[in-house]
């Protein structure tokens, strides 16, 4: 268990310094493949709730140490409507509410169905980047939403749900180099000794 | 639930709490520490993709760069010449500003930095540069292209730092309007449809613009020096209270590759 932790978050930070070189497609509406969201979200379906949240909160670091912007600046006479930032931090309870949502159905994916989880990945990246804009909104104040911004979600959402297969045959991977077993309830059944993955 | 998950929940929610609660301060030093602790990775990944991208364009274009280095050749000496008129020029301007007791106004040096990453999160209209405060480099200094002003630097690393582009809601210039007694707040929009526009803000009600007017930097406010150009008036929106102008910035934000950043210029000895 902590040497598949330990190599979840190797591969965390693995996936933030990969996140850092790949593009956003400006065909697709500027949308992006977010690697370290659909990192967290199939490892967080493979663990119990605790080391989730401990990746939640590590993501969730990382991301806004990488993203967060400073202050405007400059002297308050002239500029005197500044743009509010989003709070450091933030993206910490995005990523927990993201792990929650994976875990619904972990059942799921104990009887062997990770189909189901690689979808709920892919929702899970739209609802997250819907309340990150929206919480954008809120505290700018005015409500800038349109097709654009939908369909750059939405691709953003679809480019990431299209490489989770990838990512948990990864996590399986590293679960056997690690000597992990991911619980796989229906599967234990059939076989009289658990699957270790 | 089982008490470890909410002993796990409980934990989770004070980090958070924690992270929520730092002062500005404490997140910039975070992310210096942070940025400190990737550049490594950072700089080596860059210098990959750069390898196998001049490979690559070597491979493909190999004659048509042999050409553009012949062309920039002859460029580069024409520019020299122009080079050494100018400052002949700037020394004449310098000595007769003194001679007319003028306020000089105040210099800069200019460090040249290579984009490495465009726009690395979703909703920040970002870049990163490769050069950092062991190039001179401080946060919220101007980021300027031959075209005009790019942004300022935001996030700073010793070997590399992030622009936040004008492009970009959060990034507020005092700006004017030429020909006209004209001036108002120039900052980026939320949402970009095909190519970035900026929206010039509280201009007077009965403000005489037009299309096709070019804006400039005012340089009040402390933060951007003036008379860099902006961009050009593309519509003119009057309002019940204010006038708002749609501007297109002069900037090709698009392609850019190399920028300058300006720094103050260094006291004589």
């Amino acid at each position: 268990m902590i040497r598949y932790t330990i190599s979840i978050l190797l591969l965390v930070v693995v996936a933030i310094i990969a996140q850092q070189f790949i593009p956003s497609l400006t065909g697709l509406y500027g949308s992006r493949f977010l690697l370290l969201a659909l990192v967290f979200l199939c490892a967080s379906v493979t663990v119990p709730v605790p080391v989730m949240l401990l990746l939640a909160f590590v993501c969730g670091f990382l991301t806004d140490a990488q993203n967060t912007i400073g202050p405007h600046g400059g002297n308050p006479e002239v500029y005197t409507r500044q743009v509010e930032q989003l709070r450091f931090g933030y993206s910490i309870l995005l990523y927990g509410f993201m792990g929650y949502l994976m875990h619904g159905i972990q059942p799921l994916f104990r009887q062997g169905q990770w189909q189901f989880s690689a979808m709920l990945s892919g929702v899970a990246v739209f609802l997250y980047l819907l309340v990150e804009y929206l919480l954008i909104n809120f505290i700018r104040g005015g409500l800038a939403m349109n097709q654009t911004v939908l369909l750059k979600i939405a691709c953003s959402a679809a480019i990431t749900m299209v490489f989770s297969p990838l990512v948990f045959w990864l996590l399986f991977r590293l679960a056997d180099w690690s000597g992990y077993t991911i619980r796989m309830d229906r599967l234990k059944k059939a076989k009289p000794r658990t699957l270790v993955a | 639930m089982k008490p470890l998950n909410l002993l796990a929940l409980l934990l989770f929610l004070g980090g958070a709490a924690w992270a929520l609660t730092q002062n500005e301060r404490s997140v910039r030093e975070i992310q210096a520490t942070y940025y400190r602790a990737i550049s490594p990775f950072l700089t080596a990944g860059s210098a990959l993709e750069t390898h196998a991208r001049s490979f690559t364009d070597e491979v493909e274009h190999s004659k048509i760069l042999e050409a553009e280095v012949e062309a920039m050749r002859k460029d580069y000496g024409r520019l020299q010449l122009i080079e050494s008129q100018l400052r002949t020029i700037e020394a004449e301007n310098s000595r007769l500003r003194r001679s007319l007791d003028f306020k000089e106004r105040t210099k800069f040096e200019v460090v040249a930095a290579r984009i490495t990453r465009r726009q690395p999160s979703s909703w920040w209209q970002t870049v990163e540069i490769d050069r950092g405060g062991k190039s001179g480099i401080a946060a919220a200094f101007t980021v300027v292209t031959d075209r005009g002003l790019v942004g300022k630097i935001d996030q700073l690393g010793d070997y590399r730092s992030s622009v936040v582009l004008l492009t970009d809601e959060a990034c507020q210039v005092s700006a004017r309007i030429e020909g006209s007694p004209e001036e108002g707040i120039l900052s980026g929009q939320r949402v970009h449809e095909g190519s970035p526009k900026l929206r010039l803000r509280f201009l007077s009600r009965d403000a005489r613009i037009s299309k096709g007017m070019r804006v400039f930097s005012t340089g009040r406010g402390g933060l951007f020096p003036a008379d860099l150009l902006l961009g050009e008036i593309e519509q003119v929106q009057p309002g019940s209270l204010d006038t708002e102008a749609v501007v297109i910035p002069s900037v090709d934000f698009q392609n850019l590759g190399t920028v300058f950043v300006l720094t103050p210029e260094k006291e004589q000895p």
